[in-house]
């Protein structure tokens, strides 16, 4: 899967879940500080990302993942992986 | 500020250190002592050695139907019968819970009694319990018992006030009824009542004496036992104190000066100052070898050690299960629930939330290692594996491990947060979109892991139709 369009449904599912405009998210957003993701949102975001892309991912360390643009290069591992 | 004297310097490990000499999991922590314990008496030092619990025949014994009916509706005798059944298996084939007390008055009394010697236990031994009243051991003897305690207070709270008499007299009272407790073949057992509110050199000395002497005229078997009755909680356990709240001076005088050997003595305590467990533990630490309790501490009042305490604090001093089956424990106190004796929800080891976390980051904790945030392993000892209670501060972690107990999933079978994330935000919701303020019971958490959960659900429940 091309990288580009693993970022835009990276943004799709961030705008559903956390209920913020497109525009407000970037590739350098945190999750937390910019997006106001809290703690449980941050499950529900993880388990949206392996719906979307039907993966599965190692939870703590996806957990871990900070900003938009590592969810993409984090993601990216998982689809491409094969 | 001076320099510390002594470098502690950070010492770094590849594997954890979890003190397992100590916190082994399987069994409830153990109490290792590193030294002997010292208390003034009289102005001189003296030494206690803690480590001669592991070889004293230290004990447990029980007084559920006589203190702890003082405290509630009277049992019925299948009540009893069937407390006493489970007694028996909790304190195992070695008689950890030797003995049990019963009154004898009544007609339902001692058809209890002859109901549960019936059952055929080793243990717990059935003795009575009567006031110090010489034609009461009609009864005694009419039971066929060989034991039984009699009252027989000490403090002059009772002796001006309550009996309305003097120490000479009610000493050579006393002494009557122990005189005839001989006679009838009974062993006396002296429940020294406020004992801890007592002139110490002024009467129970001389009264302990008096006992020790009639006791020499005796075959071992009929010689006098004495219960020290902590009749208001007064006792205190530390070192230091003066008599008669002193648990360990006490003691030290009646085994050291009065010459009571340490089988022949008895702990009796209540809770009216929240000492009561440490209380009963301190007096076989110093030379008592039977500490007197009741399931749950049900009492007069505040309760007594509770013997479920007693039992844990027996192992670990121990540090060996002995034949206990702690698992009884856990029958007994929903035996007691089903009979209408309530046990609060935060009551150690039974209670129904006493290993149940509510923090999300304890739960956390608990679903990487159960050792984290459990005191030991509550499953095998109990039955009772940790739980969580669902709160807006329990977390998906904490929704997760409820999930896994609820499913009983074990190993790779376990889920993690992620898959759960539905019903956490449900749970969430609960508090934060409709304003709620109570915990989430289970049933309701049943209700939306049936609707939220289909697939687990489908795997190990069956139909998700209600």
């Amino acid at each position: 899967m091309e990288k580009n369009e693993i970022e835009q449904r990276v943004v799709k599912v961030v705008c559903e879940v956390l209920g913020v405009t497109p525009e407000m998210v970037k590739p350098d957003s945190n999750f937390v500080f910019d997006l106001g993701a809290e703690s449980t949102q941050s499950v529900q975001l993880v388990a949206a990302f392996e719906e979307e892309f039907d993966i599965e991912m190692d939870s703590e360390e996806a957990l871990a993942v900070e900003t938009v643009g590592a969810a993409v290069d984090f993601i990216e591992k998982y689809v491409n992986k094969n | 500020m001076s320099r510390p004297s002594k470098p502690h310097p950070l010492v770094e490990v590849d594997e954890p250190n979890l003190l397992e000499d100590t916190f082994d999991y399987s069994l409830p922590p153990l109490i290792r002592f590193d030294g002997p314990i010292v208390e003034y008496i009289d102005g001189q030092p003296v030494q206690f050695d803690p480590k001669e619990l592991a070889s004293r025949d230290i004990h447990i014994t029980d007084t559920t139907f006589r203190d702890g009916q003082q405290a509630c509706p009277p049992y019925s005798v299948d009540q009893m019968v069937h407390i006493y059944d489970l007694m028996a298996r909790l304190g195992g084939p070695n008689g950890v819970v030797r003995q049990t007390e019963f009154f004898l008055y009544t007609k339902n009394d001692r058809e209890a009694l002859d109901r549960c010697r019936a059952l055929g236990h080793d243990y717990p031994q059935c003795t009575g319990w009567i006031r110090a009243d010489k034609g009461d051991f009609r009864l005694v003897k009419a039971a066929g018992l060989n034991e039984t305690g009699m009252l027989t207070s000490c403090s002059d709270y009772h002796i001006f006030y309550k009996l309305k008499s003097d120490r000479k007299r009610i000493l050579e009272r006393y002494c009557q009824v122990v005189d005839a407790a001989f006679e009838a073949g009974v062993r006396p057992r002296c429940h020294l009542e406020d004992v801890t509110r007592a002139d110490i050199d002024g009467f129970v000395l001389p009264f302990v004496d008096r006992l020790m002497e009639m006791s020499e005229q005796v075959p071992e078997h009929l010689t006098v036992k004495i219960r020290l009755c902590d009749t208001m909680g007064f006792g205190i356990s530390y070192p230091g104190v003066e008599l008669p709240r002193s648990i360990p001076k006490l003691i030290y005088k009646l085994r050291h000066e009065c010459g009571v050997p340490a089988d022949r003595l008895e702990w009796h305590g209540h809770n009216d100052f929240h000492k009561v467990h440490v209380n009963g533990a301190t007096a076989w630490l110093y030379g008592c070898d039977a500490v007197n309790t009741t399931l749950f501490g049900f009492g007069e009042r505040t309760g007594n050690p509770p013997m479920e305490a007693a039992v844990f604090e027996y192992i670990a001093l121990k540090g060996d299960l002995c034949g206990i089956d702690t698992t009884a424990i856990t029958e007994l106190a929903d035996y007691m629930r089903s009979i209408g004796l309530p046990i609060p929800a935060n009551y150690p080891f039974v209670g129904r939330h006493f290993n149940t976390t509510r923090a999300g980051i304890h739960a956390g904790g608990l679903r990487q290692d159960e050792r984290i945030y459990n005191i030991f392993d509550t499953t095998a000892l109990l039955g009772r594996p940790p739980r969580v209670a669902i709160t807006d501060k329990s977390g998906a972690d904490g929704v997760a491990l409820w999930v896994n107990e609820f499913f009983g999933l074990k190993g790779d079978e376990r889920v993690n947060k992620i898959k759960v994330h539905a019903l956490a935000r449900w749970v969430l919701d609960q508090y934060e979109v409709n304003g709620r303020l109570t915990a989430i019971s289970d049933e309701e958490l049943e209700a939306k892991a049936r609707e939220l959960l289909p697939e687990l659900w489908q795997k190990y429940k069956g139909s998700t139709q209600a």
